[in-house]
């Protein structure tokens, strides 16, 4: 089993990295063999050549943002073919954005950044108005708890091309506007929902492996995963919980 | 009119002042925030000191603020300084208010001001240091401040061009804000404990920013402070103005060497991030033309705050409370490798939930995984009880980590947490708290100590 992390020594903001590092001791309890290959910005991406089981890209600030549309510009085909083919990739946070038209910065003298154009989405960033808020989703039956700390929100900008991954119970979706969270197209998932998602979230993060290929994955330090989970989503689902910031 | 609706703004918050006094209420931010209410730009009209030191920065800048206060008090000044109120434009409002008489008119020759790193926009277009100390920069809150980039982004662009940087050489983060600004760098030189890679989950700067290659470190100190340069172009650390030398931690002493010679000084602390905090200090007043002997004479009738860090002996262990500031990862990581290399035994409450948060939403805990909770895997900490609303987050967090489960303790209220201690003689306790649990910290903390008492007696 091959997990690719891209770009670990600038997406790496708000613990996200946890996502593989949790990931691993799970893979590690589910007595998994795997190999995590870390991609630098001056390496050649392993999914260039290969499909790996998983593909992980997290949080970077807005300049990292830039360096990494222009890394993966060159391989924008091969990424859209790899989603066609039902590669699984798991982007969280601001990551999210390089997959769309452009990125926006409306109130700052920072430069727009062209993204990938996967999907049709424009984000749209204030940089002197952070938006922080809780998040309570639905993934199938799975109930989805996390946080949301960005500086903007993505916007469809013409013809839909994926999915909603989160449906939204609590919370903003993927926009202010657009009740419903995160891009989903086959084994893609994106959403800007951090934790670190897959520590905070044990169903998704058995559902995750189960689609990488784990027969019957265990999670490392199952009991408390479950008993974190379950408090949090217990005080999300309380009518009076304050959501935003 | 800016001029009347100054005086209207100044006077009504004079009265608020008084009215606060005799309410008791010192040491709030609302005359500050009522003038900037009254006169939005009451902070361009108000007369400041002549001289005015900032102090910014992720790290310390409260530490370095209280010695610098504390040393140029004890040097015959009086500085007007923010250390009661807050450090955003409110307060340093209100800091205005208190030092100027009814007319606006600043009773004192000397500020000291602690600024806040994200509040710049708010303060510099208004208040223009004579120089400004930026500490370092880490990440912080990621509800506020997002990360390193940003904020030396908005430092760099509304740092008055006047203004004389003390930097840290360091800091490769900090020492290239306002690269147009006169500056003078300050460090500390190789140490024995230093490594050569970083092992922390936070290194906020990993590739060189001119051309996006590695950094390698001739020394690194903790997360990427150290001296750096890049594998492929000419971007390095910056020299030392000010370099700390032969610091030793068993004798407590280091030397500061400049371009005019060499001070001997005695350490305060044997943290390095407080040496750090000292080498600040001494650099900032090399600037203002002190001698080392008078420097180190000031600096000598100074001490750590303490409620930032106190060890009281009580019965047969030693209590101490260590502010460990919540949602600030890198502080977090800081105290628990200061702790995890103590030599005695230890038991640790760890209580550094954010209060205020859980009043009315939930804590956002991605900082947790940021944090160096690996230090706290040692063989010397017999035993962490986890307490307050987000105990069962720091279970999860410490098994990660890879602290056995056996040493795990819990409870959910924080002030029964003293009750589960074993206070076995010999060893030390450790509290830690941010300021958002300061009061039940001091509780938390005032129990144990009780305790403790009460053991060592039986």
């Amino acid at each position: 089993m091959k997990i690719e992390v891209l770009f670990p020594e600038i997406c790496n903001l708000f613990g996200e990295l946890a996502n593989i590092r949790y990931l691993e001791s799970s893979l590690k309890e589910s007595g998994e063999f795997y190999e995590i290959t870390y991609t630098s910005l001056k390496d050649e991406p392993l999914f260039a050549s290969e499909k790996p089981d998983l593909i992980y890209m997290g949080g970077m600030s807005e300049h990292s943002q830039s360096l990494v549309v222009d890394k993966l510009m060159p391989y924008r085909d091969r990424i859209i073919d790899l989603i066609k083919d039902d590669t699984n990739f798991l982007i969280t946070s601001n990551a999210l954005e390089i997959f769309g038209e452009r990125i926006e910065f409306c109130d700052a003298d920072y430069e727009d950044i062209k993204g990938l154009s996967i999907f049709p989405t424009v984000a749209k960033n204030q940089m002197y108005k952070r938006f922080n808020c809780l998040y309570l989703g639905k993934l199938g039956d799975m109930e989805i708890v996390g946080f949301k700390s960005q500086f903007g929100h993505s916007y469809l900008n013409g013809d839909k091309n994926y999915e909603d991954l989160f449906e939204t119970i609590k919370g903003t979706g993927l926009n202010p506007e657009y009740k419903n969270e995160g891009i989903k197209v086959n084994g893609f998932l994106a959403t800007y929902v951090v934790g670190p998602i897959l520590v905070l979230n044990p169903d998704f993060t058995k559902a995750l492996m189960k689609r990488m290929g784990v027969g019957e994955p265990k999670l490392a330090y199952e009991e408390a995963a479950y008993e974190s989970y379950n408090q949090r989503l217990n005080e999300y689902k309380e009518e009076n919980r304050g959501f935003y910031y | 009119m800016g001029k009347l609706k100054f005086l209207v703004a100044h006077w009504a918050a004079k009265a608020s002042v008084v009215a606060l006094k005799i309410t008791k209420h010192n040491g709030t931010n609302f005359p500050g925030e009522l003038a900037i209410k009254i006169c939005p730009d009451f902070l361009k009209y108000i007369d400041k000191p002549e001289t005015i030191i900032g102090v910014t920065g992720t790290n310390g800048k409260t530490t370095v603020c209280n010695l610098l206060i504390d040393m140029f008090t004890a040097d015959g000044q009086v500085p007007l300084n923010n250390r009661a109120g807050s450090n955003i434009n409110s307060g340093i409002a209100t800091s205005l208010i208190h030092g100027a008489n009814l007319f606006g008119k600043c009773k004192h020759n000397l500020g000291v001001l602690e600024i806040d790193e994200r509040s710049a926009l708010r303060v510099f277009p208004y208040v223009k240091p004579n120089y400004l100390i930026i500490t370092n920069l880490f990440r912080d809150s990621m509800k506020r401040n997002a990360n390193t980039e940003y904020i030396a982004d908005i430092l760099s662009k509304y740092i008055p061009k006047e203004t004389k940087l003390v930097l840290n050489a360091d800091d490769l983060i900090s020492s290239n804000v306002a690269p147009e600004n006169p500056r003078v760098y300050f460090g500390i030189d190789k140490m024995d404990s230093d490594i050569k890679e970083c092992t922390n989950l936070i290194n906020d700067i990993r590739i060189c920013p001119v051309c996006h290659s590695k950094l390698e470190y001739e020394y690194l100190r903790y997360h990427h402070i150290g001296k750096a340069h890049c594998v492929s172009c000419d971007f390095k650390s910056p020299g030392y103005d000010y370099c700390a030398k032969n610091v030793n931690i068993d004798d407590m002493t280091m030397e500061i060497v400049d371009k005019d010679g060499l001070g001997n000084y005695r350490l305060i602390s044997n943290g390095i991030h407080n040496i750090y905090n000292m080498v600040t200090v001494i650099a900032l007043f090399r600037e203002l033309g002190y001698k080392h002997g008078i420097i180190e004479k000031l600096m000598s009738q100074t001490s750590i705050v303490k409620s930032r860090y106190n060890a009281v002996p009580a019965g047969k262990v030693r209590v101490i409370n260590q502010m460990a500031k919540e949602n600030n990862a890198l502080g977090s990581s800081r105290a628990f490798d200061f702790v995890s290399k103590e030599p005695n035994d230890k038991e640790l409450i760890l209580m550094m939930n954010c209060l205020g948060d859980e009043k009315h939403w939930s804590e956002n805990t991605c900082w947790l995984y940021d944090c160096d909770f690996e230090f706290l895997n040692d063989e010397k900490i017999k035993k962490i009880i986890v307490t307050g609303p987000r105990y069962k987050d720091y279970i999860l967090r410490l098994l990660i980590a890879g602290v056995d489960r056996a040493k795990i303790v819990d409870t959910a209220h924080e002030i029964d947490a003293p009750d589960l201690l074993d206070f076995t003689p010999g060893e030390d306790i450790y509290v830690f708290f941010g300021t958002d649990s300061l009061a039940l910290g001091n509780k938390v903390l005032a129990k144990t100590i009780d305790l403790a008492k009460e053991r060592g007696d039986k």
